[in-house]
């Protein structure tokens, strides 16, 4: 989120909800969207293949065909640029490579937008009218956009409309991405994946080194624990086809196929492809699965032996912070000790690391502080959770969680009631201070920043520009802020790069004391000494520069999204004008199939119906947690598909009868037919939360005495189809097909 | 809140719920109830059609002249100064003439005993509990907590994720409503 | 008998287990029984009972049951009992059959009125486990009645059509107005009889479905839509009727024991034994009496 909930309710005039259920998936926030209703008359239009729950309390309904979002908003580009109604001043200065996305917008004229998403021209038209008209406008979503083939293209054209808006930085405005779960954000800014450090600093050597020298341990001993130093800098098996690498069926890139595999916190059922999850569960050597209820992905496999199961503690047995989904971050109080024989996460990890010889480097950081500028041990033993929050806040520069020391985030737990919810301002002795130091919160003086790239506010009260990230100048243009962009309080005029030891003095107009020059990190992201930060603070500057929001990305295969049908297409007559990419050679150590899958029959033929998945209310994830409490479970009591009447009667499927839907991978799915009107004749609708039957055998025998929940069910990941996002390989699970048969 | 005239209210605002049944899974979680009993129910009008689906949270309205306790043979009800109606389930029999009564279908009868037969009647109590000493085990029992004695709001409405479903003193409840419509559609 | 009893018992259990599940009443009807409640086109079944319920039928019950056997206490004294002779012929009118059913009928109703009276001043007692348990009584005695009405109808339905006497019975009232010992004019069964039987059989079933709407509740059976009703208003429909016939047949069952226990004296021993006085045949059931001598069965 750019933004913030508050700020949606305080200031948003219209809301784009695109790809996302919060009335399912998020309650709470949707909250703020009909306060927003409520108190401002704001047009709230829902943008979904289905008739959601969020798409009841819309304005605007717009029934999309799935997989076809960046059609729908070329769509609305069009309009916009068409009718020059984008923002002329904001593009001119504080955006780089709007006319590309001209070029490419200018193709996408109603009529061939409503052929494509099957969207009709009059709602498109009526759309792009409100979303010009009316400003602020914030666009939100979810899963829907990014769990596609052509996931990370979603995501950027979103953003894209919104600078040619001029809708970012500006309070209302902004891209409100929710994350479903409790602290999704904190975990990926500490960047849980195959492909990064934590706080997304990659895993280049140099971030390697950074981060020896910020956990006190030697670089090489570090690299000695690779196979060999390459894999050191190599991405690993991501979540979504790791079970490539235990059945290596398509290429794999690795020194040895998977042999283990230890599961933590991760409803693994949830994932697509569920069949070869099953597969590659079987063949592992060892699989240990700790968490507080049964994974069912101990459930899934039929293994006998080197199977173990270990309790791990809840939330509410552990303490700590955790990062909501506008960048914020909240104290948690520990309410009971674990129970049982159950451990917190941290102490499985602990006990992990003393087996595995490396307790010393893991926690010696916690042991460590910056004192005069430099890393140094400070004492003998570490607090829990305290050191560790601490260390994180002094070793995250990237995000700027400078500010977010354990001190400051439990006064805030104490003070919670003194903060303006729609402002997240604090009064009284909060003064000064915004609601869970949204970050960047640079330092420890800093308040957070609740608008993302908002120029109106000087830095050190939560503003700043776009981040200098991209270099100085691409194509001969220069990538820096206009010069009349100046952040407000900035002694700096205009446009500025990342602040670099090799720069500080040039761009701040400020000289280094000898004792600083020696002290001082290569650039702001690695500056231990946190020198670079404290000059910035006195200049008014923003560390990470003040720079364009580019919207073409030259190392991507499509440098400006483009529309490309899912692999699994209902609509082969534009699978040849918009085909899906080239297969991908090793991402994340494996091959991809595009078009040869895309390409390998005409899908729609055998496979008719288009497979949308969605999230039940009183199921998150895999749904095991929820399937466990009696009350919650009742309310689902079997896994269903929602399903048009006319395309059920079509079958002789009557309302309650059983049905099979088979995927074009061969697998099948048995599930109960409800007659539903949210869902047009040409798709059906399945929830995800189910697990515990595979293709029509129950796995009831597999779970250990007294772990089953009151209700199992098949997973529609079983079915969901082949594809994943030809950069994060998330797996396609909103766009596919299916056959459906009289069970 | 403390006028003589203060009565205790419910109002569910369909235009903010959002069918979460978080009222409901929550008031059967907090009072422990057996499942397939809920004091609070989520019915959604015309599912799935566009333009039309409607989501309501209902319950013992609390009316301030029960039909339930018109009705019933053996004098059960009783109605608190606040307005808030109870029962008591040691004089109920199960007769089932208050749900007759009632508008909202707010009695209900879980089964009981050995043979399955329908036992005293339930209801929504406004997390007032009933006639027994407050907070004892014995209230706790029959009638699941009583959060009002320790001043907190019913379970209900403190967890209603969108603020649809509103209780208290009838006039504020009202006052909230009327700003909530008031301002829609204005943008003030 | 034991097996009657399992067997009574099986049912009741069998059913109920049926009927556990959720009901629509609290499912997809409540808005509509929410929306429907006292408006225009609706029944009015709601309002119609609550006004019932709360102001009528425990009042007229409280007439019912002090005003009839007053009545009758007040002919007792003033024209007293009739006597017949127990010395004379005895005629045998009712089958071991006949009374074995008319026992169980007997007996379930010797239940079902006093324990459908305490639910109705359920009040007076305090309510709670002792009306709770009359309510169960009620439901396990209809059981009864259930196994005792059917042959019952049938091995009297043919006797207990109207005929030509009825109408002069009803004419002299049936001679109970008159200390003077004539012959009245009735057959096997006098239009008194029949009327009880009329209400006793009939009216007895309309009892029993009601009742046992209202008793498993959560029935789903299209029974309701039959009707054209809710399922909500089937019950509220269920109760008002339920209540109207238990007024008549609480009336009716407390004429018939009077009858057969202090007008007639010594009526009820042909229930026990099966053998009617020759005398009380010739006086009381005077059509039947000149038959039977015609067929020369006396």
């Amino acid at each position: 989120m750019t933004n913030h909930f508050g700020d949606v309710v305080g200031h948003s005039k219209a809301i784009l909800i695109i790809g996302a259920n919060p009335a399912v998936a998020n309650p709470i926030g949707m909250k703020h969207f009909l306060q927003a209703k409520d108190r401002n008359n704001t047009q709230l239009i829902v943008v979904d293949p289905i008739y959601t729950k969020t798409a009841a309390k819309a304005d605007y309904y717009l029934r999309i065909r799935t997989g076809t979002d960046v059609a729908f908003i070329y769509g609305l580009l069009h309009l916009i640029f068409k009718n020059g109604w984008e923002d002329k001043e904001f593009i001119k200065k504080r955006v780089y490579g709007m006319d590309k996305v001209k070029e490419e917008a200018a193709k996408w004229t109603p009529e061939v937008v409503s052929d494509v998403t099957g969207i009709p021209t009059d709602q498109i038209v009526q759309t792009a009218t409100l979303l010009a008209e009316t400003k602020p406008a914030t666009v939100v979503w979810a899963l829907g956009i990014t769990q596609h083939s052509t996931g990370t293209s979603n995501t950027r054209i979103l953003p894209i409309m919104q600078l040619a808006l001029g809708n970012m930085g500006k309070k209302g405005g902004g891209c409100n991405i929710i994350r479903g779960h409790d602290n999704v954000q904190g975990a990926t800014d500490m960047c849980c994946l195959a492909d990064s450090l934590p706080g997304y600093y990659g895993l280049s050597e140099g971030s390697w080194k950074y981060f020896a020298k910020s956990w006190g341990v030697d670089f090489d001993w570090l690299q000695s624990r690779f196979a060999s130093p390459e894999w050191m800098n190599k991405k690993g098996f991501s979540l979504a086809k790791w079970w490539q690498g235990v059945l290596q069926e398509e290429q794999t890139y690795s020194s040895s196929p998977i042999r283990a595999l230890w599961v933590q916190g991760n409803g693994l059922t949830s994932m697509s492809q569920t069949a070869k999850i099953q597969e590659a569960l079987n063949k592992l050597d060892l699989l240990v699965i700790a968490e507080p209820f049964l994974n069912e992905a101990a459930v899934l496999t039929n293994r006998k032996d080197n199977l173990y199961v270990l309790p791990v503690a809840t939330q509410f047995e552990t303490e700590g912070s955790v990062t909501a989904t506008n960048r914020s971050s909240q104290w948690r109080s520990k309410v009971i000790d674990p129970l049982y024989e159950c451990k917190t996460d941290h102490d499985v990890m602990f006990e992990f690391a003393k087996k595995f010889g490396f307790y010393d480097q893991y926690t010696r950081a916690m042991k460590m502080d910056v004192k005069e500028g430099e890393l140094v041990d400070v004492k003998k033993d570490f607090v829990w959770p305290d050191d560790a929050v601490s260390e994180i806040a002094r070793t995250l520069k990237t995000i700027g969680l400078g500010g977010w020391t354990p001190e400051r985030l439990r006064k805030q737990q104490e003070n919670w009631y003194m903060f303006d919810p729609v402002t997240l301002a604090g009064a009284g002795p909060m003064k000064g201070q915004y609601y869970g130091l949204p970050w960047p919160s640079w330092d420890k003086k800093h308040p957070g920043s609740p608008v993302l790239y908002d120029v109106d506010v000087p830095v050190n009260d939560g503003g700043m520009g776009f981040r200098n990230r991209f270099g100085l100048e691409h194509d001969g243009v220069n990538l820096l802020a206009a010069p009349s962009v100046t952040v407000k309080g900035s002694t700096i005029k205009g446009g500025y790069p990342e602040i670099t030891r090799e720069n500080i003095e040039e761009v701040l107009g400020s000289k280094l004391t000898d004792a600083e020059k020696q002290k001082i990190g290569s650039n702001w992201k690695t500056d231990i000494s946190g020198i670079i930060q404290e000059k910035c603070r006195a200049a008014g500057v923003a560390p990470y520069g003040n720079a364009r929001a580019r919207t073409i990305v030259w190392e991507f295969p499509d440098p400006v999204p483009l529309h490309r049908e899912p692999i699994h297409s209902s609509r082969p007559d534009l699978v040849s004008k918009y085909p899906t990419y080239p297969d991908q050679k090793n991402n994340f150590r494996v091959d991809v199939k595009f078009i040869s899958e895309q390409q390998a029959r005409e899908w729609v033929k055998e496979f008719p119906t288009m497979l949308v998945t969605m999230r039940v209310v009183n199921l998150s994830g895999a749904g095991m947690l929820e399937r466990s409490s009696k009350y919650l479970s009742h309310l689902t009591p079997e896994m269903f598909a929602n399903i048009h009447p006319d395309l059920a009667f079509k079958y002789g499927i009557r309302d309650g009868d059983m049905m099979w839907l088979h995927s074009p991978q061969g697998t099948k799915i048995k599930v109960k037919a409800q007659h539903n009107q949210s869902v047009t004749p040409d798709r059906i609708c399945l929830p995800y939360n189910f697990a515990g039957v595979m293709q029509g055998v129950d796995l009831s025998p597999n779970y250990p005495e007294g772990t089953k929940p009151y209700t199992t069910g098949e997973s529609s990941n079983t079915i969901t189809n082949y594809g994943f996002d030809v950069i994060t390989q998330i797996p396609e699970y909103n766009a596919g097909l299916c056959r459906i048969e009289k069970a | 809140m403390s006028s003589e005239t203060s009565r205790m209210k419910f109002m569910c605002d369909s235009s903010r719920c959002i069918q979460c049944f978080a009222c409901s899974v929550a008031c059967a979680e907090a009072h422990d109830l057996p499942v397939g009993i809920s004091r609070r129910k989520v019915v959604t009008l015309h599912e799935g059609v566009e333009g039309k689906e409607v989501s309501v949270s209902i319950a013992c309205m609390h009316c301030s002249d029960p039909p339930c306790a018109k009705v019933c043979p053996v004098d059960c009800f009783y109605i608190r100064e606040d307005g808030i109606v109870l029962h008591d389930k040691k004089k109920c029999i199960g007769c089932g003439y208050c749900l007759y009564a009632c508008p909202f279908g707010a009695p209900q009868f879980p089964r009981d005993g050995a043979f399955g037969m329908r036992g005293v009647m339930d209801k929504c109590t406004m997390c007032a509990g009933g006639p027994e000493k407050t907070n004892s085990a014995e209230e706790r029992r029959f009638y699941g907590q009583n959060r009002i004695a320790e001043g907190k709001v019913p379970i209900c409405a403190a967890v209603c994720a969108t603020n649809a479903l509103l209780v208290g003193d009838a006039e504020d409840v009202s006052a909230i409503y009327r700003k909530r419509t008031s301002s829609r559609g204005k943008g003030e | 008998m034991k097996t009657i009893i399992v067997f009574i018992i099986t049912i009741l259990m069998l059913t109920s287990m049926a009927y556990a599940a959720e009901s629509m009443i609290w499912g997809n009807m409540l808005i509509g029984n929410i929306l429907s409640y006292g408006t225009k086109d609706s029944l009015n079944m709601g309002p119609l009972f609550t006004i019932l319920q709360s102001q009528y039928f425990r009042n007229i019950f409280l007439v019912i049951v002090i005003g009839v056997p007053a009545v009758f206490l007040m002919h007792y004294l003033v024209l007293g009992a009739r006597f017949f002779s127990h010395d004379g012929k005895k005629v045998y009118v009712f089958s071991l059959f006949n009374r074995l059913i008319h026992l169980l009928a007997a007996i379930s109703f010797l239940v079902l009125i006093p324990t459908g009276l305490m639910m109705i001043f359920g009040v007076y007692f305090g309510g709670g486990p002792l009306v709770m348990t009359a309510r169960h009584l009620h439901g396990l005695a209809t059981a009864l009645f259930f196994l005792a009405v059917i042959p019952m109808f049938f091995f009297w339905v043919a006797d207990m059509l109207p005929t030509v006497d009825d109408i002069k019975w009803i004419a002299i009232f049936g001679g109970y107005l008159s200390r003077k010992q004539s012959e009245v004019p009735a057959g096997k069964f006098n239009a008194g009889q029949k009327m009880w039987f009329w209400i006793a059989t009939l009216g007895g079933i309309v009892m029993i479905a009601t009742g046992a709407a209202m008793y498993f509740q959560d029935f789903n059976l299209g029974i309701a839509s039959a009707f054209g009703l809710s399922q909500i208003d089937l019950l509220r429909a269920s109760a008002i009727v339920h209540n109207i016939m238990a007024l008549l047949i609480t009336a009716l069952f407390i004429t018939h024991v009077y009858m057969s226990l202090f007008a007639v004296k010594g009526a009820i021993n042909s229930m026990i034994t099966g053998y009617k006085e020759e005398q009380e045949l010739k006086y009381l059931h005077s059509s039947f009496y000149r038959k039977l001598k015609a067929q020369n069965k006396i």
